[in-house]
């Protein structure tokens, strides 16, 4: 009844379900190994289907082994990468994770390469008929497997590029990858006849050319202004003054912000910071806050002249007996442009000490978050 | 072939014969008892029972469409079945068979376009007039947690401080009230049935959702978008009052929080301070030296909030509206009175004549035995602690005796 390839996919698709099941009971129902594992489930219970209702492609139907005319088993690598894989799963307990998952990876491709493979090389006495038997039960595995290790390959390679070269440099690389490999394309289309040798000779050079800029760039590491933003914490850093920050404010005029699901806008016209409450309308000095719930105002400039909104949410503690004033703020925003200001204030309003927003530079005037 | 072979050949169709019919009995008696189930009168949350403007507009809407739908539906149905006993397979040759009917084809498509076309308009139109802003006369802040609604009434006409509470939604009758929803955990759904649809609270996002009343009363709602393990027990009660009583309700919210005089309660006050202030505020409690206590949910619950217990008696509800503050004689008092009198009775709140103790004292005694609601410290590891609702304070009996004291003084 079970054919041999969907008896492969078959025990695939049985150990994956074990395996959700240890992955359920033992994690206490993390969703994201569980989504993977029976998406494994239903990958192969789909492939095993197939080779059922294929009869393997009817590959096997015809080549019943015999054993005068067997033919001697060509030479496989899949024990070598058994071996290779054994030995980096060794060096991956005592050094890093990603080294264990590698080895792990490796004898689990290598164990079930070998396993169709020598089934294979006694389907029949016809060497033709037992390749085409190996690639119709693997095939199904290696593509999809071998399409996602190259994409993450060549993925992880250009981000080394783009991230290494200066970031002028990066848009001008990124267009002429762009245009070699359109033009590449185009060439091979323009020539049917052109030898598939040919074509994969070619994208094996390209392949190799990436991956060492890849790891050349690798190793040269990010570009000094990424580094440096890393280290400085320069995107999380927020600097609430008047004066434009030189991180901070970088790009702001190119900012696209969300303009719906605010509790309130607030509106600098004319010096005057003033709310306008979806329902109670403009020229509100209070507004209502949520507690502990991430809230969104909306900030207006309609003055002229860059301005940012700056929420007032107490002190902090930095040390131990030491605080600093809690502020969170917008960008600086041209005239007529908006910014999204998300704050979740986690105390309510104490009478002595409300909470507030205002605009640098521009006095006087504020507008009250009201914590209930 | 003997004898007992031949028995078995007779009997084995008349078995399968009658598997059928029990199915169809069953099938016709579930769907008569759900039929029936649409009779009952103690049915608060009847989406056919509109009290109020918005839930007529629905209901002038979804009236007509359920009979045109019905109508549909009975024609196809009876067609169907035409079909298939007329033309059901009796060994008689197959006929002829012609390619197409056009007149047939485009009158099919024609008539069903045009019926979904005429709903479409009137479904719109209702739509949009469901998602107007511009008419509002006042504003709630609604935020959904897991699981129970709190209710924060912003600075506005009519309402000089803000206001928060929680459980039940107290509003004026007659007014275009908006209600402004969102949620500090899951997804949830407000929905008051007969006042209007439904419309999820969504973390992150505001959502708006109009509500007016007729007459004065209360109106049982339920969050409608599974939040978790004690979603059943969200509900919510919308109060309707009159303009007047409304404005009375609003100045006893702002009212000041007095101190007990009396001992047990004085006590009571000294176990909440203790015990509960720490996720629980009440407006206007002060320590032993006079300074505000402010309690930090964010520190013991994971959505960051608690419900906060200012005037706790003058509401009708307890954890999430699941249980009743009134007993059963006084809650039917309020329930059935009159649209005149109810505000009156409402207003009055929980007196201790009044007060359901036995469901208050156990859930003081262990509110997650109550209310299920991830509380147990050994499976709170993924949360760091925090828990997704009131966990069991292992309370002495005096002590809970000395807080019952104690709330009761809350109006």
């Amino acid at each position: 009844m079970f054919t041999t390839g969907s008896k492969f996919y078959v025990g695939i698709a049985a150990l994956s379900a074990l395996a959700s099941a240890v992955f359920l009971v033992t994690n206490d129902k993390v969703a994201l190994g569980s989504v993977a594992l029976l998406g494994l489930l239903v990958a192969a219970g789909i492939v095993a289907g197939a080779a059922l209702a294929s009869r393997d492609g009817e590959v096997s139907e015809g080549g019943v082994a015999t054993s005068a005319a067997t033919p001697a088993p060509g030479a496989s690598l899949w024990p070598l990468v058994l071996a290779i894989g054994l030995v980096v799963l060794a060096i991956g307990l005592v050094t890093k994770p990603i080294v264990f998952v590698l080895g792990i990876a490796a004898i689990g491709a290598a164990l079930a390469e070998w396993l169709v493979q020598s089934w294979s090389e006694r389907a029949s006495g016809d060497r033709k008929f037992n390749s085409l038997a190996r690639k119709r039960i693997l095939n199904p595995l290696e593509f999809p497997v071998l399409s996602a290790a190259v994409a993450i390959v060549i993925g992880f390679a250009f981000s080394r590029i783009m991230l290494a070269v200066q970031k002028e440099g990066a848009a001008i690389i990124f267009i002429c990858f762009a245009v070699l490999i359109m033009l590449a394309i185009t060439y091979i289309a323009m020539k049917p006849s052109m030898k598939t040798g040919a074509i994969g000779l070619i994208a094996t050079i390209a392949g190799l050319g990436l991956v060492a800029a890849g790891i050349t760039t690798f190793n040269i590491g990010e570009r000094e202004e990424l580094t440096l933003a890393s280290q400085e914490k320069h995107y999380s850093h927020k600097e609430c003054g008047a004066e434009r920050s030189e991180n901070f404010d970088k790009g702001s005029a190119r900012t696209v912000s969300a303009k719906s699901s605010v509790i309130a806008t607030v509106i600098l016209k004319d010096g005057k910071l003033t709310a306008k409450v979806l329902g109670i309308g403009e020229g509100q000095d209070i507004i209502t806050v949520p507690r502990s719930n991430p809230s969104s105002i909306l900030f207006l400039n309609e003055d002229a002249g860059e301005r940012r909104l700056t929420a007032h949410l107490g002190t902090k503690v930095v040390t131990d007996g030491v605080t600093e004033p809690n502020e969170t703020c917008t960008q600086l925003v041209d005239k007529g442009g908006k910014q999204i200001l998300t704050v979740t204030i986690k105390k309510p309003t104490a009478a002595d000490a409300p909470y507030t927003l205002t605009v640098p530079g521009v006095e006087g005037t504020s507008v009250e978050m009201f914590v209930p | 072939m003997n004898e007992m072979n031949m028995n078995a050949e007779i009997k084995e169709p008349t078995v399968k014969k009658r598997h059928p019919r029990r199915v169809v009995a069953g099938l016709a008696g579930l769907t008569a008892a759900l039929f029936l189930a649409g009779c009952a009168k103690n049915a608060p949350q009847d989406t056919w029972k509109p009290k109020g403007d918005n839930a007529q507009k629905i209901d002038n809407l979804q009236k007509p469409v359920f009979a045109i739908a019905g109508v549909v539906g009975i024609i196809v149905l009876s067609v169907v079945l035409f079909i298939i006993f007329k033309y059901k397979d009796r060994g008689q040759p197959i006929p002829h068979q012609s390619h197409g009917k056009p007149v047939l084809e485009i009158t099919m498509t024609i008539i069903p376009a045009l019926i979904l076309t005429g709903v479409g308009v009137f479904t719109a139109r209702t739509i949009f007039d469901l998602a107007k802003t511009s008419d509002t006369e006042m504003v709630i802040n609604v935020t959904g947690q897991q699981w129970w609604w709190e209710y924060d009434y912003p600075v506005q006409e009519g309402i000089e401080a803000p206001i928060i509470t929680s459980g039940q939604l107290v509003f004026p009758v007659g007014t275009n009230v908006l209600l402004r929803e969102t949620s500090r955990d899951v997804i949830h759904s407000y929905w008051i049935p007969s006042l209007n649809g439904k419309r999820d609270a969504v973390p992150g996002r505001v959502h708006t959702l109009r509500l007016q009343a007729d007459k004065p009363g209360i109106y049982a709602g339920q969050c409608t978008e599974f939040c978790g393990l004690s979603h059943a027990n969200m509900r919510m009660e919308a109060i309707a009052l009159s303009k007047e009583d409304f404005a009375k309700w609003v100045k006893g919210q702002l009212a000041t929080y007095k101190s007990p005089t009396d001992d047990l309660a004085k006590a009571g006050e000294a176990v909440f301070i203790a015990q509960c202030s720490r996720c629980h505020q009440i407006n206007g409690i002060k320590n032993s030296k006079s300074d505000p206590i402010v309690s930090a949910p964010d520190e013991n619950v994971l959505a960051g909030a608690a419900p906060n217990l200012s005037h706790l008696m003058s509401r009708n509800t307890f954890a999430g509206a699941s249980w009743d503050l009134l007993n059963n004689s006084c809650r039917d008092n309020v329930w059935k009175s009159s649209s005149e009198e109810f505000g009156a009775k409402y207003l009055a709140g929980v007196s201790a004549d009044c007060l359901n103790v036995a469901d208050l004292r156990d859930w003081l005694r262990n509110a997650p035995a109550k209310k299920p609601m991830y509380a147990d410290p050994t499976k709170l590891a993924s949360t760091g602690g925090l828990t997704r609702g009131m966990p069991n304070l292992n309370l002495k009996e005096e002590d809970i005796d000395k807080l019952i004291a104690f709330l009761l003084t809350l109006k």
